[in-house]
């Protein structure tokens, strides 16, 4: 179906976007997308682990209760209200650190917000790859939905609730004793990385 | 979540196939140019900017413009949407089965058609099938 292909252009890096229309303003978006005080329900319910965001800092996205940790990494771009960029790399995965990057721009009727991941452009898309795509898709719909309702959408409950009957065979290797901040993942692990924006 | 106005210009977008065409393209080949688009057409370039124009507007495709090279992505998101309105976790892991079990009999098919006749040239030869 909609999974990523492995042809890219020339360049080292294979870029896919994503993008919706948030009926709220550009300050309410922002919000909801770094907060960092509770879980994120457009995130799978993972929760910012950081000194604080912004550019350098790294941080683990962690389950509500702490126990797990899903994703790290490390900002590279912080520009309040428009511009968040950060390396990802997924806790139980050895593939190669991606980019994603969150760009908000007003527009009529709301706020664009656009969601870019930038991966190493081996000629094998790999697992975080095809992962990412699926959850950029999830990301884009349920923030649109908890910014505009209050709430994820149903079919993002839906998944949350599965994730919760899921935790207790999350691998060990996610536990978050294994992922201290200072695992998070540099920019300079991306060989292909340029700083253009 | 989607207004009315919105998914009826995603659904006129797609309602032609050259647009979905060009979508294929640019899915497969996320960040081409709008010529690498034109060049699979055999119309004017400004017909295939016309189509790229209704993609683009139904939200289908993202086009960024660095220097003067316009890059196209293809934008999943509204795709997904229309999705959601009409499946549950539920229809879709089962529905998402029966298609499974569609392709891959008919991928079977296809192969045990060309095995077949693979096997009456085999057997013409006098070897086992």
């Amino acid at each position: 179906m909609s999974e990523p292909q492995a042809k890219s252009l020339p360049g080292e890096i294979r870029t896919s976007m994503y993008r919706v229309v948030i009926r709220a303003t550009i300050d309410q978006v922002w919000s909801e997308l770094i907060r960092t005080d509770r879980p994120m329900p457009f995130f799978f319910n993972g929760q910012y682990d950081t000194p604080g965001l912004g550019e350098g800092a790294a941080f683990a996205m962690r389950t509500p209760d702490g126990k797990h940790t899903l994703v790290m990494g490390k900002v590279i771009e912080f520009e309040p209200p428009h511009r968040y960029a950060h390396t990802f790399r997924f806790t139980t995965s050895d593939d190669p650190v991606s980019i994603v990057r969150y760009v908000l721009k007003e527009v009529e009727g709301g706020v664009e917000f656009t969601l870019i991941n930038e991966h190493s452009a081996a000629d094998e898309v790999s697992k975080s790859e095809k992962q990412m795509a699926q959850g950029a898709k999830f990301i884009c719909e349920n923030l649109k939905a908890l910014v505009e309702t209050g709430k994820a959408t149903m079919g993002g409950r839906m998944m949350l609730f599965m994730f919760s009957l899921m935790a207790p065979m999350t691998p060990k290797a996610a536990l978050s004793s294994n992922w201290p901040l200072e695992r998070a993942p540099d920019l300079s692990e991306i060989p292909a990385a340029t700083e253009e924006a | 979540m989607m207004s009315p106005d919105t998914m009826d210009a995603v659904f006129q977008a797609l309602a032609s196939t050259t647009r979905r065409e060009m979508l294929d393209i640019v899915r497969n080949e996320p960040g081409c140019s709008v010529g690498a688009v034109a060049s699979r057409f055999d119309v004017s370039r400004i017909a295939v900017m016309r189509h790229l124009t209704v993609l683009e507007e139904a939200g289908l495709i993202i086009s960024d413009k660095r220097g003067r090279t316009r890059h196209l992505y293809m934008n999943a998101v509204p795709i997904q949407m229309i999705h959601d309105r009409w499946t549950s976790e539920y229809s879709a892991l089962w529905s998402g089965r029966m298609l499974d079990i569609k392709y891959l009999a008919e991928q079977r098919r296809a192969r045990d058609g060309d095995a077949s006749e693979a096997d009456e040239i085999a057997h013409t030869k006098g070897e086992p099938g």
